[in-house]
């Protein structure tokens, strides 16, 4: 049972084929622990905005909000699963939106392995040695990068090329969505703007 | 009614203390409060003082310099200027003013009530005079350079008003057939050099020999090429291209010189993030531009107004520089480093707002705008605050980090949100190896580079001071984690030892 929690994600993020294999397969994956590693990830970010040492930190402390960090965080990783289910689903792949949003969020894993370590380290850095801080989450971006590959590719069932293809195909989409979410919102907004002049008029006139 | 004596009296030594304490703890005071020590309380400041601060906003701080009075010609009896194109002032501390319109020099003593007028002069017996100049020049013999624009002349007078030299008809190989030489602008330099400002010349700033030769150019404004406008040209046709504005360099509008023979130029390129230049005696451009933005003047602006377009600038010493803006017709002082110090000025009829401003000079910390439009020439007395910031500036370019503390900090209770002064303490605190204090004013004033030398003084400080504790306490851990492991083993052989005893 700990053994799903704990030691699973850790080991996925080392050995990405069996890993995922086991995942969707094996049932070893948990939909609380990838929401959990989401939750993690969110943390993380807000500790690392907040906290990361002088030299490295260039943000404004007066703009830094943790609720617009949530959203930061939570809006695109949403919008990809959504992004490659639709894509997937007519492309063939195997995977259920339950599977895309455990791969991706396992393949977050590295992100909140190596964010707070850098954060504290870099409080006590100089500017050279800074490079280090960013190789590292360099590193994990990477590395993220290369397990959401392993995790589209597996869960999928897909070759190598095709899963190239559909990552693309899923950043294009979620760029339709948004599009299409700006439409209907500014959409909205006139209609309510329309019912509302509307009603302002029969209040005055009538 | 005794009450009432005592407390105007008290508030009286509250306003004298602070001052008295900052100009008489250190001799070096002397010399920066003196020249500026304002006679009469001066105006309130009808412009709005403000700074940008490391996040790019404008902050509001208080005014570096008030407008003390304005000169006018009616004032000193020689009859109104008209449309005065250029000012300077001497060495010597006189004014000049090239009252154009009137055609003529008038000299104004440094105590700003006398005025003398050189409206003409004896050129090989016949009388002589000027047409519409626009430059003027003294050099520390106190000769005058003017550059008599239509004339198409620069005429050298002696201090008495004689003719010493015209430079006119510039002779080189360089000069393609035809030139007309246009002076504009004109400047000295200690070994007799004279530079030129002409209209129509886009090779650089000119320069002339103590005798009056050409000898070549200085500062070529470098071209940047833009890839929409090359992409534009590649794609229309030879009639369409015709009509395009050409790729060719803008002219400098204004220079000045400093003591080291550094040329300082100003430019009316619109849009450019480097109007102002400083030219080594090879014509490059070696200005520093280490501050938290470009040198060139108001970071935002509205579209309608523009961005800021200097038409002069004055060398202040100590590496500092004043230009002049005539969009807003304000003034910005920067230090060494492109550290954007102060600013003050703005359009408007009020006494210290402009019209058409055209000239900023110098005499001691005061400082002295002409405004063509007014035909008038407004001192500005610098503020408590203007004189500390001029001081602390001063006394850290002489590398006295030290000394400028002092400075630093009354700047600090002037005005708390002044980043220059928190790293100027970083920096005095750094040179006494108060490490963790420098850290701490690097870190106010938002300067990550000695931030980071600090720290790194301050890290292996405490690395030193405990590194005999860390050693013990790893050790001891060692140690314990050794023992630990040693005594587990011989409790498991025990154990084994038992359990085969058993069978």
């Amino acid at each position: 049972m700990k053994q799903d929690y704990l030691k699973f994600p850790l080991h996925v993020i080392v050995h990405p084929f069996d890993g995922f294999w086991d995942m969707k397969y094996e049932q070893k994956g948990r939909l609380r622990v990838a929401l959990a590693i989401v939750a993690l990830l969110i943390l993380a970010m807000i500790v690392q905005k907040q906290f990361s040492g002088f030299l490295v930190n260039f943000n404004d402390p007066r703009r830094m909000n943790s609720l617009s960090e949530i959203v930061f965080v939570l809006f695109p990783f949403f919008l990809w699963c959504t992004a490659n289910w639709s894509v997937t689903t007519l492309m063939g792949g195997e995977g259920k939106f339950r599977d895309i949003v455990m791969a991706t969020s396992y393949a977050l894993v590295p992100m909140v392995l190596i964010y707070p370590p850098m954060t504290l380290a870099s409080r006590f850095m100089v500017q050279e040695e800074t490079a280090f801080y960013y190789l590292l989450n360099t590193v994990a971006a990477l590395w993220f990068l290369g397990l959401l590959f392993v995790g589209i590719m597996t869960v999928h069932q897909y070759t190598p090329s095709k899963t190239v293809l559909t990552m693309i195909l899923t950043v294009i989409v979620m760029g339709i969505i948004v599009f299409l979410g700006t439409l209907i919102f500014s959409m909205l907004q006139q209609i309510y703007e329309f019912i509302a002049n509307i009603y302002r008029e029969l209040i005055f006139r009538v | 009614m005794t009450a009432k004596k005592w407390i105007v009296s008290a508030l009286i030594a509250a306003l004298l203390l602070p001052s008295g304490e900052i100009y008489g703890s250190s001799p070096q005071a002397a010399d920066f409060a003196s020249p500026a020590a304002p006679a009469s309380e001066p105006a309130p400041a009808p412009y709005e003082s403000y700074n940008y601060n490391y996040w790019e906003e404008a902050t509001p701080m208080p005014a570096a310099y008030l407008p003390g009075r304005s000169i006018t010609g009616k004032e000193l009896g020689v009859g109104d200027f008209v449309e005065p194109a250029d000012l300077h002032i001497s060495e010597s501390g006189l004014l000049y003013v090239l009252d154009s319109g009137n055609q003529r020099i008038v000299r104004i003593d440094g105590d700003l009530n006398e005025a003398e007028v050189i409206s003409s002069f004896d050129n090989e017996g016949k009388p002589d005079g000027f047409a519409n100049p626009s430059g003027i020049f003294t050099d520390a013999e106190e000769r005058i350079y003017v550059a008599d624009t239509d004339h198409r002349r620069v005429v050298v007078l002696s201090p008495e008003g004689k003719l010493i030299r015209i430079i006119q008809n510039p002779q080189s190989e360089v000069l393609p057939q035809g030139f007309q030489f246009v002076p504009l602008k004109v400047t000295v330099d200690e070994a007799g050099r004279v530079f030129v400002v002409a209209r129509g010349v886009y090779e650089g700033i000119m320069q002339f020999d103590e005798q009056g030769d050409f000898i070549g150019y200085i500062g070529t404004i470098k071209v940047k090429r833009n890839y929409i406008d090359y992409f534009w040209r590649l794609v229309s046709t030879k009639a369409q291209m015709a009509q395009m504005a050409l790729f060719i360099p803008t002219e400098f509008s204004n220079l000045d010189i400093d003591h080291k023979g550094f040329v300082y130029a100003t430019n009316i390129d619109v849009g450019s993030k480097e109007p102002i230049k400083r030219l080594n005696p090879s014509g490059e451009d070696v200005l520093k531009r280490f501050g938290y933005y470009d040198v060139a003047g108001d970071i935002y602006y509205r579209r309608t107004t523009g961005p800021s377009k200097f038409v002069d600038i004055k060398v202040l010493g100590d590496g500092m520089y004043s230009a002049l803006d005539s969009t807003q017709g304000r003034v910005f002082t920067y230090d060494e480093n492109g550290n954007l110090l102060y600013i003050y000025g703005g359009r408007g009829n009020q006494l210290g707002l402009f019209k058409t401003p055209v000239a900023v000079e110098r005499m001691g910390e005061r400082q002295f705008v002409l405004d063509r439009g007014k035909g008038s020439v407004v001192m500005f007395e610098p503020t408590e605050f203007g004189l500390n910031v001029n001081a602390a500036v001063r006394l850290h370019y002489r590398g006295e980090d030290a000394e400028a503390e002092a400075y630093w900090n009354r700047v600090l209770e002037l005005n708390g949100n002044y980043d220059i002064a928190y790293i100027g303490i970083g920096k005095a605190r750094l040179m006494r190896k108060q490490n963790k204090e420098a850290l701490e004013y690097f870190k106010l004033g938002m300067d990550r580079k000695n931030y980071s030398v600090a720290y790194k003084r301050y890290r292996r400080e405490v690395m030193k001071e405990h590194f005999g504790t860390v050693m013990s306490v790893l050790l001891t851990a060692a140690l314990a984690f050794a023992a630990y492991r040693i005594a587990r083993r011989w409790k498991q052989r025990g154990k084994r030892g038992h359990e085969a005893g058993l069978s």
